[in-house]
């Protein structure tokens, strides 16, 4: 009997031990492309025939290209998984995937705290304006001339959090112990349990009463531009705006008319729309937090992360299905 | 009378004007709002003050007066019995010399503690990333950069907490919803109520375990270099260090070493030996985040300890009596 064929699409940096033991149960093969056509080339010409697991990263896109119809047109018949190493997964076409009976897996919950932890270190370094601050000191400048604006303590504000999955429950933990409010929206209610005494509203009560809001909710065609220019002029005259999502469910144009008006007081961001490049008008901005895409760098997160997503390859070999497939194929 | 009596404002008020313009109810009013030590001192011996019973000073107001050390707290007026300082830090006051004099001193805790644990959460979790690199490479227009690499998580790991006190507290309840596990060291340990799950520890073990170590207590004769290079070496390889009290707690040149060695794999600074300046190699290490001591720069805390300073000021005028003295005063040893 053959051993069924695994497909690894992106590197393996830490669990190198887990990926190889995948090898006494399956045949690991790599691409040899470097580039999206050449990688249509290697599907057509047949090198991946009798592959039916996928292993992708997120960097991988600079192989491949995205998991949209035309990619997924020409992989082989026998590809009936995708496990995407990353918790958001808008890099592949569900809707393509479900209708060539192709399951997709990402990775929810291991990447919950340190997104949070970016979360929260954006919340507080944009309320207490810590950018002007930082970079005047390396200028050798102290803190500046003129000295910037005294910054706001989170204490006592409101937290409107778009997105009470896995990391909007995390971070909302975290903020309790900086003394806010969490409100938030959510595409349906959660029971009080995981809800963790936060308050549900509306989304335009959201975006009314938040003194932070913070996106963390995935990027679909129905979440773009999700906050856009009707949505500032919803908002509260110096909000904050922090993102650790997808930069694109933000006009990111958009934000920097609102924060040039100075509607939005600052914005801390971890995403953009068009990585890496960054809307001029937010590095020319002194009052905003940028880093760039970084929520789950660090050793322990990417490893749990790779140990989830190779997991997932394993129960497929194992037991013939996925530990977990992505909300839209719940049904599947 | 009261209006016989003074207040002395020496520097500034911002958000609480009218509140101290409402003290003029209950004496007089002066002010010293810019200067210096020598004009401060000769108005002193000239009785411009002799009828100033509070002064209303802060850590800022230390730049028009110079620090009130022995000198000038003899030259101040006899009538002087309380100094209503703004600032939970008072390293800038010669305590003992005011004792000596019957003068008693309120300091603002509690109104800093939010702030300041709020900055030192926001260093340790820069530092445990080592932020500063691609935070500076996305400015550079280079994204991440080339030296960007992975950070870590707090989550599991140990923070030590030396000096539990107002701010300590408000870290460790901080760091605990990170999940790390708390320890402190302190003068004394403090009654298990008050200790928020965090394990009292000698300052030996507080060094050699801790993966994050966090200043928070006050600087005096005695705490002066607390961390130094024999510190340094106690420390677990790759810790993580943060300050958010004085900076003299730690031996600046050490810190550098320590840092330089890989010993001490990041730290979070909001305070420096001799602030404003700042030793260079810290300036030029992009391991490290720095923030230039703005530990309580928020519109809403300004407020609390310029009003709290004015809480204090009122009790002394109205009760003889201040509402945060300072530790070293409390006790009837202090035979105030």
């Amino acid at each position: 009997m053959t051993k069924p064929k695994v497909l690894r699409l992106g590197d393996i940096d830490h669990a190198h031990d887990a990926w190889n033991s995948l090898g006494e149960l399956a045949e690991l093969v790599e691409p040899k492309s470097r580039s999206r056509d050449e990688f249509l080339e290697e599907c057509k010409s047949g090198a991946f025939d009798g592959v039916s697991i996928i292993y992708r990263t997120f960097g991988s896109v600079s192989i491949s290209g995205l998991f949209d119809e035309e990619l997924l047109k020409e992989l082989p018949e026998s590809v009936k998984f995708v496990c995407h190493n990353g918790a958001g997964y808008d890099q592949v076409d569900v809707h393509a995937c479900t209708s060539r009976n192709i399951l997709v897996s990402n990775v929810p919950t291991a990447v919950d705290d340190a997104t949070a932890d970016v979360n929260v270190f954006l919340i507080l370094g944009a309320l207490r304006g810590f950018n002007t601050s930082m970079l005047a000191l390396r200028e050798g400048k102290w803190r500046g001339h003129p000295p910037p604006p005294l910054g706001h303590d989170p204490e006592g504000k409101t937290l409107g959090i778009l997105g009470m999955g896995g990391i909007g429950r995390n971070l909302k933990k975290k903020m309790d112990a900086f003394g806010m409010k969490t409100i938030y929206h959510n595409r349906s209610k959660l029971s009080e349990e995981l809800a963790g005494g936060a308050e549900y509203v509306s989304f335009e009560e959201l975006l009314q009463q938040s003194d932070v809001i913070s996106l963390n909710l995935p990027l679909n065609k129905n979440t773009r531009h999700i906050i856009s220019t009707h949505e500032f002029e919803k908002m509260k005259r110096g909000v904050v705006i922090v993102n650790t999502a997808r930069g694109a469910v933000i006009d990111e144009a958009a934000l920097v008319a609102a924060l040039d008006s100075g509607h939005v007081f600052s914005c801390g961001l971890d995403v953009y729309e068009n990585e890496p490049e960054v809307h001029p008008g937010l590095v020319a901005n002194p009052n905003v937090l940028l880093v760039p895409h970084m929520g789950t760098w660090t050793v322990e997160t990417q490893m749990a992360m790779e140990m989830w997503n190779i997991g997932n390859v394993r129960a497929v070999l194992e037991k013939g299905k996925l530990n977990n497939v992505v909300p839209e194929q719940k049904d599947m | 009378m009261p209006q016989d009596r003074s207040a002395l404002l020496i520097g500034g008020i911002t958000h609480a004007k009218e509140e101290w313009e409402a003290c003029s109810s209950l004496l007089n009013l002066k002010v010293y709002p810019e200067g210096s030590r020598d004009d401060f001192i000769s108005k002193c011996r000239k009785g411009d003050f002799d009828d100033v019973f509070v002064i209303y000073r802060s850590n800022e107001s230390t730049s028009v007066t110079g620090p009130f050390d022995e000198e000038l707290v003899r030259t101040l007026p006899a009538s002087l019995k309380f100094i209503c300082h703004n600032g939970a830090g008072y390293d800038n006051i010669n305590v003992p010399a005011c004792s000596d004099r019957g003068i008693r001193i309120a300091n603002t805790p509690i109104a800093v503690n939010e702030a300041t644990a709020d900055v030192a959460i926001f260093l340790m979790l820069g530092a445990l990333r080592r932020v500063t690199i691609p935070f500076n490479a996305l400015r550079q227009g280079e994204w991440r950069g080339r030296n960007f690499g992975l950070g870590h998580d707090p989550k599991k790991q140990t923070i030590g907490i030396l000096g539990m006190g107002g701010i300590g507290t408000a870290v460790a309840l901080r760091a605990k919803a990170f999940g790390m596990r708390l320890q402190y060291h302190n003068r004394h340990q403090l009654p298990s109520d008050k200790e928020c799950g965090a394990k009292y520890v000698s300052f030996d073990e507080l060094l050699e375990t801790s993966d994050v170590l966090s200043l928070n207590l006050s600087l005096n004769s005695s705490t002066k270099h607390i961390i130094s290079k024999p510190q340094f070496d106690k420390m677990k390889d790759g810790v993580i260090v943060i300050n958010t009290a004085r900076g003299p707690l730690i031996h600046e040149n050490a810190l550098v070493d320590a840092l330089k060695s890989g010993k001490v794999w990041s730290a979070g600074l909001d305070v420096y030996e001799e602030e404003p300046k700042i030793h260079p190699e810290l300036v030029k290490n992009q391991n490290v985040v720095l923030l230039p001591h703005i530990g309580t720069a928020t519109l809403e805390t300004q407020r609390d300890m310029e009003l709290l300073v004015l809480e204090n000021l009122k009790e002394a005028v109205q009760n003889n009596h201040l509402k945060t003295p300072i530790p070293e005063q409390k006790s009837s040893r202090a035979r105030i």
